[in-house]
């Protein structure tokens, strides 16, 4: 497999404009680095000793005014002013050019793992912390950057302006030079010896960030239960022990980081000792200057730079392999679900009506040696209204999934008007499919963009009514600022029937030729579930649905029944062919109608219902 | 200033580490004085000719080698020497540095969040969790500007005076040249401050909203994924994240516009005190070396000078992140514990579980009333029915008992004692609930089932979840109690987590207990299942359920019927539905259909 970092470069290839110019500008700061100390090694050597300038600086004293020592000393003095703003400004353009680049290089893959994420079948969510994810886009993410634009670039950088540097110091003093460049032999042995401790860490590092901030989110969203439960001190404890791991790790990581800055640091200091005083030796026995010395120091102080550049490139480059691995092994995730390469829409009007469902012989489960469902065969046809009944685990809910295909089955196949749905193109399929589902989920926007969830573009007289139809107009119109009211993250501040009417609403703007209603109304009082059953008839008209509800009388206008135990078919009909025949059926029914007529019948049936009378 | 103030108790805590910090910094001054001695030995004595002082020469003659070869060893050595000595004192303080700063954040974060799963579910309907999330997560750094923003000055102030003396003991009206450039520093910070904090203030936002849209995308996947609107939210993404780009692109631009300014006076000046130090150079004033060492000194006290007044700046962009921690600290958690709060007595008199409602009215949004003057009494071990339309405020109603919210006018009284005089721990001690989301979290079975009781065996767990007639299915899972719970209990079917739930609170063992549509999620089958271990849960403690399935609601003692946030009726099931009220209609109106069918039959 290609290595982390070359996956990374990948997004470097859509910003290579970008990068071209940045390394154009990091070349010609590598010119004005080389010239700064000039004008200081000139002043030494000629101005404050009173000598001649050599003949190929002779054109130095030709400018206007610098015949005069003290004109001279102006000019050079004047030199660095220039140099400076010369390179500042480099600096600016190549700093504003790379804080586009590499942001853009991140939210480029932020992008990339955010979308990736929400096609997952929803097998792979049941197995995520929503908390860890979020910070894996966020912040993770930025291991691009922290790839292309703080170990590559400066990587070349770096090894650009260190060649240069050599070659005038080549120039100056030849066995210096040398010593300088043995002075730099131990350092890639060092840095290929302390990084991948630094890697490891990090990933440890970024790990418990992630667990701590998966701590906080589950702690927020389950709040109810922890406040009733009184567990706020135990939450506040495990934060606080994930946190001092994290420090822990944090102090680790730093301290392999501090490790490698003094075996990078110390032999550069060294060599810039050593040619200190052989350069001096150099300088009595007249081969060089004493402004060619400092010109030495000061690029021996440069270089300094761009070498412990190179030694935190690789403890960068170690930090960003750990974040990398976090977000390309949730990229390397399996949607499970996806798109055929052969994948087409589904024809806009098929031969005959729409709507059409089969599954045959379907089997599946979440996990590999648990099946939910087993060898299950259902056919529905257009406008057909089949109710799914059975009890709590049966499967019934993952049934339903598998026709907008949240999963694919283990085995077996699911057709939709003739075409087998692995076949369709995802969005073209789950266009045909409206879901109503007991959690309504609805989203911290206004009530009107809810609504048109999956219609943005719907007017607001569509969308208004869409909530007539769904008995949702009058208690929206309540509200304080009608439809343009922002709902509580959550829908805290609606009950349960009006979110769910503003669900049917949602589900009725989409339009769609299949309808699945996953207990709807099971959290709704019967006199609401009476106002949503209206609604949710209009919702049903002319489209084929797959109901599962509790409370028979939702279930008994089905065409079909479908009685499923333990992931199996065992009994279809109509109610009235199933409570003659089926004994299954109509325990249940019985169980279930328990407090009207049949309850006589009921206490002598079933002892557990029986029980509960009795008390 | 107040705001810091505040903030720096946190910082305070481990003084210790900040008085190490303290201690490095004197030193990395010291090492600064020194570190361009060992150039001017060479330049001047080795290798221009100045006289050696006589204690030097002295000290020199005592090696084997020609003094000048001897100088030009030790210069390197004291070169190498100090090198070390700054080197180990750099590592030295980013260690402490980080030690003492991150457990600075950890610590104040930790307050945040403590306070934050405290705060009344009323808060928490108005706040989204991505929002919080970034607070904890980020604003909380800066704790660590805070810091260095009191601590940062003081080693600047140091450098200032130990090298601007030397300095000045060198050349006093060279070094006085450092005045000139103080008032232009103090400037542009001044003008770059507020614009350098806006900016942050900007690209925070930016960064909030991105973290929130993501968080409320990852949380509702089904609905995305039944919608199909992966492609929207992508594209929103994108547009979200250009115009952070944008953003961290101009404030880029003007950070870089403070790093020029500051830059640019701080090359002027140095070539100020070259063209006026060679002069004196030339004159025969100072030796090369001197002005080399000068130089050094120039460029310390203006690294120190610009650090000290830059820090404005930089305190000034943290002012955001501040604000936006202090927010979460200074929120009112509306239900706070009296000073003087006190503990449930072990037996009060009159038996335990006793429940009274006085005259109660609340509402989640000011002027949108949801209870309205309702008075209730449950006598210890009473089962109170609560019914009523969807929106009638039931839950809202039983969300008083543990007091989730304070009502906004009348008492909640428990065993005689106004539940807000009661500590809010001993309080929820006594009430266990099974809520219609049974809220599993992330950890084992067995964890889930003791999260009320984390000390329990596992025998009592086990028990627990026999009794809620969930052990037969935990047994059957991979790992039985030890199978991790997916997020938000995804794995496990709406009835198993119901049982799980219904275990946990019959662990918790609470004199009063809460039943908030236990079962309304569940099929009829699993509901019988389910409503033999509410009975056993039920025993002996006052109950309070809110149902819609008659059956669950006929066995209670009383029947309160809720409508529009009154009680509109209270009775027993066969009192109230043989009038001609609320309930008997509710009656009818579940099983209407029941009946017409049976006709048709």
């Amino acid at each position: 497999m290609r290595p982390w970092w070359f996956r990374l470069l990948g997004y470097a290839r859509s910003e290579r404009s970008g990068l071209l110019s940045l390394a154009l500008l990091m070349v010609a700061g590598i010119a004005f680095a080389t010239l700064t100390p000039w004008p200081m090694k000139i002043i030494v050597d000629y101005v404050l000793p009173g000598k001649a300038l050599p003949q190929n600086l002779q054109w130095i004293s030709a400018l206007p005014g610098a015949a005069s020592p003290a004109g001279l000393l102006a000019w050079l003095v004047g030199s660095t002013v220039l140099l400076f703003i010369a390179a500042r400004t480099l600096s600016t353009i190549q700093n504003y050019v790379q804080a586009g680049v590499g942001t853009r290089m991140v939210y480029h893959l932020g992008a990339d793992l955010f979308d990736h994420l929400q096609r997952l079948s929803l097998r792979v969510h049941s197995q995520q912390r929503a908390g860890d994810l979020v910070r894996r886009v966020t912040n993770d993410s930025g291991c691009v950057r922290d790839v292309v634009t703080g170990v590559f670039l400066p990587m070349i950088t770096s090894t650009l302006s260190l060649i240069t540097m050599f070659a005038v110091m080549w120039q100056l003093d030849r066995s210096l030079s040398l010593l300088a460049l043995l002075a730099a032999i131990p350092l890639p042995i060092f840095m290929k010896i302390l990084t991948p401790r630094m890697v490891q860490r990090t990933y440890h590092q970024a790990e418990l960030q992630g667990d701590l901030m998966a701590h906080v989110e589950q702690t927020l969203t389950a709040l109810p239960v922890v406040q009733a439960f009184g567990r706020e001190s135990h939450s506040d404890t495990v934060f606080r022990s994930i946190s001092d791991r994290i420090l822990r790790a944090y102090l680790r990581t730093l301290l392999s980081q501090a490790w490698f800055k003094v075996f990078v640091g110390a032999p550069t200091a060294i060599g810039s000792a050593v040619i200190m005083a052989v350069g001096a030796l150099h300088v009595l026995q007249g081969s060089l200057s004493v402004g060619s010395l400092l010109v030495f120091l000061a690029y021996l102080g440069a270089l300094y730079g761009p070498i412990s550049g190179l030694a935190y490139l690789s403890s960068s480059f170690a930090s960003a392999a750990g974040s990398s691995r976090r977000v390309l092994e949730m990229l390397d995730v399996d949607p499970g679900v996806r798109d055929a390469s052969k994948a087409k829409p589904l024809p806009t009007h098929p031969v005959g009506v729409r709507g059409h469902v089969q599954l045959r012989d379907v089997s599946f489960g979440y996990e590999s040696d648990r099946a939910v469902l087993r060898g299950v065969t259902l056919e529905a046809f257009p406008g057909e209204v089949v109710a799914i009944v059975g009890p709590t685990g049966a499967g019934k809910s993952t049934l339903v999934s598998l026709i907008p295909r949240f999963f694919d089955p283990w085995e077996g196949s699911v057709i939709l008007d003739g075409i087998d749905v692995r076949d369709l193109k995802l969005s073209s399929l789950r266009a045909q499919v409206a879901v109503v589902l007991q959690e309504p989920f609805l989203l911290p926007l206004t009530v009107a963009e809810n609504i048109a969830y999956g219609r943005p573009e719907a007017s607001r007289e569509e969308v208004v009514a869409a909530a007539a139809t769904a008995n949702a107009d009058e208690f929206i119109q309540e509200l304080p600022r009608g439809y343009d009211t922002v709902i509580g993250e959550r829908g805290s501040t609606l009950s349960g029937g009006e979110k769910q009417r503003i669900a049917i609403a949602r589900a009725l703007l989409k339009d769609a030729s299949i309808l699945i209603l996953d207990e709807p109304t099971s959290a709704l009082d019967a006199s609401t579930e009476a106002s949503l059953l209206e609604a949710l008839e209009r919702l049903m008209a002319g489209r084929t649905t797959f109901v599962i509800a509790h409370r028979l009388s939702t279930i008994r206008n089905a065409d079909r029944i479908v009685v499923i135990e333990n992931g199996q078919v065992i009994e279809t009909g109509t109610h009235d062919e199933l409570i003659a025949g089926s004994k299954s059926y109509r325990r249940y029914y019985n169980l279930q109608s328990g407090s009207a007529q049949a309850e006589a019948d009921m206490r002598a049936h079933d002892p557990v219902e029986a029980e509960v009378q009795e008390k | 200033m107040i705001k810091y103030r505040r903030l720096l108790k946190y910082a305070s805590r481990q003084w210790p580490v900040l008085v190490a910090i303290a201690g490095l910094t004197v030193m990395s001054s010291a090492v600064s004085v020194f570190q361009p001695w060992p150039l001017k030995v060479m330049v001047d004595y080795a290798l221009g000719n100045a006289t050696l002082p006589s204690s030097l020469a002295a000290f020199l003659a005592r090696f084997p080698v020609s003094t000048t070869t001897a100088l030009i060893c030790l210069a390197a050595i004291a070169s190498v020497a100090l090198f070390i000595i700054n080197s180990v004192v750099d590592v030295a303080m980013t260690w402490a540095w980080v030690a003492y700063g991150e457990r600075a954040v950890y610590d104040l974060a930790a307050d945040l969040f403590d306070r934050l799963q405290r705060l009344s579910l009323v808060v928490h309907s108005r706040r989204s969790v991505g929002d919080s999330l970034t607070r904890l997560t980020r604003d909380a750094y800066c704790i660590y500007g805070v810091v260095q923003g009191v601590l940062s000055p003081i080693q600047h102030l140091l450098t200032l005076t130990t090298v601007g003396f030397v300095a000045w003991r060198l050349d006093p009206s060279l070094a006085m040249l450092i005045l000139v450039i103080a008032p232009i520093h103090a400037g542009s910070a001044s003008f770059f401050a507020p614009r350098l904090k806006r900016r942050a203030q900007k690209s925070r936002k930016q960064e909030s909203s991105l973290l929130n849209f993501v968080h409320q995308t990852l949380t509702s996947i089904p609905l995305v994924q039944a919608f199909g609107t992966e492609d929207r939210n992508a594209q929103q993404f994108r547009r979200m994240a250009s115009d952070a780009v944008a953003l961290s692109q101009r404030g880029v631009l003007l950070g870089n516009a403070y790093g020029i300014v500051n830059g640019l006076t701080a090359v002027l000046f140095n070539a100020l005190v070259l063209y006026l130090g060679a002069q004196r150079v030339l004159s025969g004033q100072v030796t090369t070396g001197s002005l080399l060492v000068f130089l050094a000194y120039m460029n310390s006290l203006q690294g120190a000078l610009g650090g000290l007044l830059s820090r404005y700046a930089t305190m000034k962009s943290l002012e955001v992140n501040i604000d936006r921690v202090l927010e979460i600290l200074d929120l009112d958690p509306e239900v706070r514990e009296r000073p003087g709060a006190i503990t449930f007595p072990a037996s009060p008199a009159g038996g335990r579980g006793h429940v009274r409602l006085d005259d109660i009215t609340f509402g989640y949004e000011s002027g949108r009333p949801v209870l309205k003057s309702v008075s209730l009494e449950a006598h210890p071990g009473e089962v109170i029915a609560l019914v009523g339309p969807t929106g009638a405020g039931k839950s809202t109603l039983v969300s008083l008992i543990p007091r989730f919210f304070d009502p906004w006018k009348g008492r909640v009284i428990v065993d005689g004692l106004d539940v807000r005089d009661v500590k809010l721990s001993s309080l929820r001690a006594q009430v266990a609930l099974v809520l219609q989301d049974p809220f599993l979290l992330p950890m084992t079975v067995a964890e889930n089932i003791a999260y009320g009781r984390p000390d329990a065996s596992r025998d009592d767990v086990v028990g627990a979840a026999v009794d809620a007639n969930a052990d037969e299915f935990i047994s059957r899972l991979r790992h039985g109690y030890d199978t991790i719970v997916g997020e938000r209990g995804s794995t496990l079917s709406g009835g198993e987590k119901q049982r799980i739930a219904i275990a946990r609170a019959l662990l918790k063992d609470a004199p009063i207990l809460i039943l908030d549509e236990p079962t309304s999620a569940l099929d009829a089958t699993t509901e019988a299942l389910l409503l033999e271990a509410l009975e056993r849960l039920v025993v002996g403690r006052t109950t309070f359920i809110i149902a819609h399935r008659l059956s669950t609601i006929r066995n209670a003692d009383r029947i309160v019927v809720i409508d529009h946030g009154r009680v509109a009726e209270t009775g027993t099931h066969d009192e109230l539905v043989t009038g001609n009220g609320h309930y008997s209609r509710f009656h009818s109106l579940q099983f209407g259909n029941l009946a017409r069918s049976e006709a048709t039959r």
